[in-house]
């Protein structure tokens, strides 16, 4: 595949097609699991891995998959992964698959992940799946990264569990709690498509 | 040739066997690392509250070592009760029992520690909760759990006593039994007190039985 092609790809998975900000996918972790960078730079990759292994795999039998019974071998497949992600991280980092609790086990069900299945891989050759995968799965961890970034700066004063701000910091306690990542995650996407071209009249209409 | 509601079904059952075997796979695989981690984690903790000293940094090993050297575990009515025996290793210096409770978003488990007199609490430890991190999470730090370090008991085994009170913090003087809760964290530290109130007055009494009948074993 052509360069331009893997850098549309890209483009189109962490900018233009991003699955939060644009599509408003994969909200509930996004939610929360951002109030420590460490847990979300967890989560982020274990979505990367899961969304791009999936499409790889989806795209590999997509020959041979009936139609009909498409939507069932796909959730097969998402779940195997995501169940060997999650047996992976209570073997080698116990304290982070505590902290993350059921929501490794929830990325199961998450939009992104066959969305990108059945818009793409479905019908794509197999590196171009694992691109694709590749770039929403990023597409979904900046933003992730982004709001745990603001979050843990003024919920605990720290970046990385590494303290920044002055011990006479008041703590943001409301940034911890879910509310926090409720307002984040709307200034963030609030502020990205201030930046984005002006909508067509049409999307106007139907504000 | 096999019709194609035939094939579709023959196809999601080969496609899930070699799915489902590739997931047991990996769990065989690090089946021994994740249970390893369960009980270091477990053993941790009950060093922690029979207030046995670990080196830091410790490696897994010595924890294992320290754990195997210093514990006992006495099976009481169904449930592991720890004993830690003293540095000589000729007394036993505390006893430490689970205790668990509905916390604000699900179960919290946790671990206490108590002195051979059954005189003071040695310590609180917490296995797993589901409180949010940073509010009612912080129960896990020392901060909050070394309150209960040293706290005296007293002697009478009174049915439903409240052996403490979780106390919104103030600059005021605290009696012993007096703990102060997680700032914005009510709710969990509501839950803490009825813990470990409700795991006291639920093993003190055990306790105290069983140091009988081993002060009659050893005269």
């Amino acid at each position: 595949m052509a360069g331009k092609g893997v850098r549309k790809l890209f483009i189109k998975g962490l900018w233009e097609e991003n699955p939060v900000f644009r599509q408003i996918l994969g909200i509930c972790s996004a939610l929360a699991v951002t109030n420590l960078l460490e847990n979300t730079l967890i989560m982020g990759l274990s979505l990367i891995f899961v969304t791009s292994l999936s499409n790889v795999t989806v795209s590999i039998l997509r020959q041979v998959t009936p139609s009909r019974i498409r939507m069932m071998v796909q959730t097969l497949i998402i779940a195997s992964y995501v169940i060997i992600v999650d047996i992976l991280l209570k073997a080698y980092l116990p304290d982070i698959s505590e902290a993350l609790g059921p929501y490794v086990g929830l990325i199961i069900t998450n939009c992104i992940i066959m969305g990108r299945c059945e818009a793409f891989a479905r019908s794509n050759p197999v590196w171009p799946s694992f691109l694709d995968g590749l770039a929403s799965g990023l597409g979904y961890a900046l933003v992730l990264l982004t709001v745990a970034f603001f979050r843990e700066l003024l919920g605990f004063g720290s970046v990385f569990n590494i303290p920044v701000l002055p011990a006479e910091w008041t703590r943001w306690t409301i940034m911890v709690m879910p509310p926090g990542a409720f307002f984040m995650l709307g200034i963030v996407i609030w502020f990205v498509r201030s930046l984005g071209p002006k909508p067509a009249p049409k999307a106007d209409a139907r504000g | 040739m096999i019709g194609k509601r035939a094939f579709s079904v023959m196809y999601m059952l080969l496609l899930t066997l070699g799915f489902t075997s590739a997931v047991t796979l990996v769990y065989g695989v690090n089946e021994e690392r994740i249970e390893r981690n369960s009980r270091l984690k477990l053993q941790k903790i009950v060093l922690d509250v029979l207030n046995v000293p670990v080196p830091f940094p410790s490696q897994p090993s010595n924890i294992i070592e320290i754990f195997e050297d210093r514990v006992r575990i006495y099976i009481l009515n169904g449930e592991s009760i720890y004993m830690a025996l003293s540095e000589d290793r000729r007394d036993i210096q505390g006893y430490a029992f689970r205790m668990s409770g509905a916390g604000v978003w699900g179960p919290i488990h946790g671990m206490m520690g108590v002195s051979h007199d059954l005189d003071r609490v040695l310590g609180v430890a917490f296995l797993d909760h589901s409180e949010t991190p940073g509010l009612g999470g912080r129960i896990s730090e020392e901060g909050f759990r070394n309150q209960f370090k040293g706290q005296p008991l007293p002697p009478e085994r009174i049915k439903d006593t409240t052996y403490f009170r979780v106390q919104p913090p103030q600059a005021t003087v605290r009696s012993p039994n007096e703990i102060d809760a997680v700032t914005g964290a009510t709710g969990t530290s509501n839950a803490v007190e009825r813990m470990v109130n409700g795991a006291l007055n639920r093993y003190l009494p055990f306790l105290a039985e069983l140091r009988l009948e081993q002060e009659e074993l050893t005269p």
